[in-house]
């Protein structure tokens, strides 16, 4: 037997997509709402994350709430009976990098984030 | 040496034939000749593995500035919206991976915000609707560098844009994937969906580009023109 | 590990998996063929994959898809009553495919390198449903190297 069968997915997701074949099962509504200020939380990652590192600490603005689905921490490892509501924050880009030109202080970046790793501002 | 070589002289090619190009030629026509799958059929299918002409999603983009209602859609339901351009996000073809099911977003950019999508982690990327990634969506210079650099990584790619255009990178890290939909260009007033479809090149798409009149994938590369030309 | 029993592989498909025995004709190819890797070098180009990489994706995907003309013909002598429903059935489903090639790429072509390996999976998998006859196929090879070594 292989070691990570990739027919598994397709079986899971075929015909209702991934994450939308996870709607449902975070176990309730999402905690933030468009609008909302957030910082990203700085937690251990020794294993497997996708929350960049350029992105710890930093506060910014939720987005879009976008689905549920494990985490990727969770999902990497085979765990997925646990899901989470999923976001995509918005930052000033001059409050993720200090050397970024205040000329284009209005220049911003997006990305997404599991519900653990963001905190209310 | 590569020295030794006219700059001139086209790349080096394989000169044998291995036995592996022989067996998927063969089990190719075999698989004809019994009817599994017609010539013509496979020939589509590979066409779309090496992503030649416009995209889907190129035709997603052009319908949406030709229809209110389709835009409506695209900005909502991406997934469902890309039905109306072939593309089935819920039974993607197979090349791949977890990543070719994946949630559809459309970026629009506005005359004062331009998107521009890169993968930090990885390289993320809407395959089912885009082809595969170019080569350099994938290096680490542009993975590295457009997030921080935006600006400097855009003029790189000659796309200098005005102070008074706010640059939003969208780094697609998770389960989302996303194709920007650019401004319809000055310039295309009265023209057919095919026409649009066309301008919209896969980069246009990435944001690293901007659609123009004129500007297509399809459009002959730039030559040296003869200095002395023979007239027939 | 948390994994739900509907990710398992289905039970026909882990019998399969036992039944892999080596075809004499991909294991001469496997011992004797020259990958992609070995001919680059040689001939100093650096293109990562060979020339024939997206015609085998197109392969695969055309295997599993249920477009194929003669699938539609099927599906047309389906409604019209003619034959049962499983005959609509795409000649490889993709995830029967794909799962097979893992097997394999496990096993017996586990020191090919990709995407060789994977167009010795692809094949193993159409003689293993008696899609091609490796006899056939045998002679096919000899007849396309003749063909394109021709001056």
């Amino acid at each position: 037997m292989s070691q990570h069968d990739r027919t598994h997915h397709a079986r899971i997701a075929t015909g209702k997509g991934d994450p939308q074949c996870f709607a449902g099962t975070a176990g309730g509504p999402p905690k933030f709402k468009v609008g909302d200020r957030v910082r990203i939380k700085d937690m251990p990652d020794i294993f497997y994350t996708r929350c960049q590192v350029y992105t710890r600490g930093a506060v910014g603005e939720v987005a879009v709430v976008t689905h549920e689905s494990p985490a990727p921490e969770d999902e990497a490892w085979g765990h997925v009976d646990k899901s989470e509501w999923f976001y995509i924050v918005r930052f000033k880009q001059t409050d993720l990098w200090p050397e970024y030109p205040a000329a284009f202080a209005n220049d911003t970046l997006q990305t997404e984030f599991s519900e653990r790793w963001l905190e209310a501002v | 040496m590569s020295h030794d070589h006219d700059h001139n002289a086209p790349a080096a090619m394989v000169d044998e034939i291995s036995d592996f190009e022989a067996l998927e030629i063969a089990v190719r026509e075999i698989c004809i000749e019994k009817g599994l799958f017609s010539a013509e059929d496979h020939r589509k299918f590979t066409e779309f593995a090496e992503h030649i002409g416009p995209t889907p999603a190129a035709r997603m983009v052009a319908k949406a500035w030709l229809d209110p209602e389709y835009k409506k859609l695209v900005m909502t339901d991406a997934i469902a919206a890309s039905k109306a351009v072939g593309v089935d996000y819920l039974n993607p073809t197979g090349f791949g991976t977890p990543s070719d099911y994946t949630d559809l977003r459309v970026l629009e950019d506005t005359p004062s915000v331009h998107h521009v999508v890169v993968c930090t982690l990885c390289s993320c990327y809407p395959r089912p609707i885009l082809g595969f990634q170019p080569e350099w969506y994938r290096t680490p210079n542009y993975r590295r560098r457009l997030v921080r650099w935006p600006r400097q990584v855009l003029a790189e790619f000659g796309l200098t844009l005005p102070a008074e255009v706010d640059v939003r990178v969208e780094d697609s890290n998770q389960k989302c994937r996303f194709i920007v939909m650019p401004v319809r260009p000055a310039g295309t007033e009265g023209w057919t969906e095919d026409q649009l479809t066309e301008i919209v090149t896969r980069d246009c798409l990435i944001g690293v580009a901007l659609p123009k009149p004129g500007v297509t994938s399809n459009l002959e590369l730039p030559v040296h023109r003869a200095a002395k030309p023979a007239h027939h | 590990m948390a994994v739900p029993e509907k990710m398992h592989a289905p039970a026909d498909m882990a019998e399969c998996a036992a039944n892999w025995t080596p075809v004499p004709l991909l294991e001469e190819i496997k011992e004797h063929g020259r990958v992609w890797g070995e001919l680059a070098e040689q001939y100093g180009v650096t293109n990562p994959d060979p020339p024939w990489k997206t015609s085998l994706d197109g392969m695969c995907e055309v295997l599993a898809s249920g477009s194929c003309s003669s699938m539609a013909a099927a599906e047309k002598r389906w409604l019209a009553g003619d034959v049962v429903r499983d005959a609509m059935d795409a000649p490889l489903p993709l995830l029967e495919r794909r799962w097979e090639e893992d097997e394999l790429s496990a096993t017996l072509y586990q020191d090919v390198p990709f995407p060789e390996r994977q167009l010795l999976a692809l094949t193993h998998s159409l003689i293993k449903r008696g899609l091609v006859d490796p006899e056939i196929l045998k002679q096919r090879m000899k007849e396309v190297h003749e063909r394109l070594a021709a001056t």
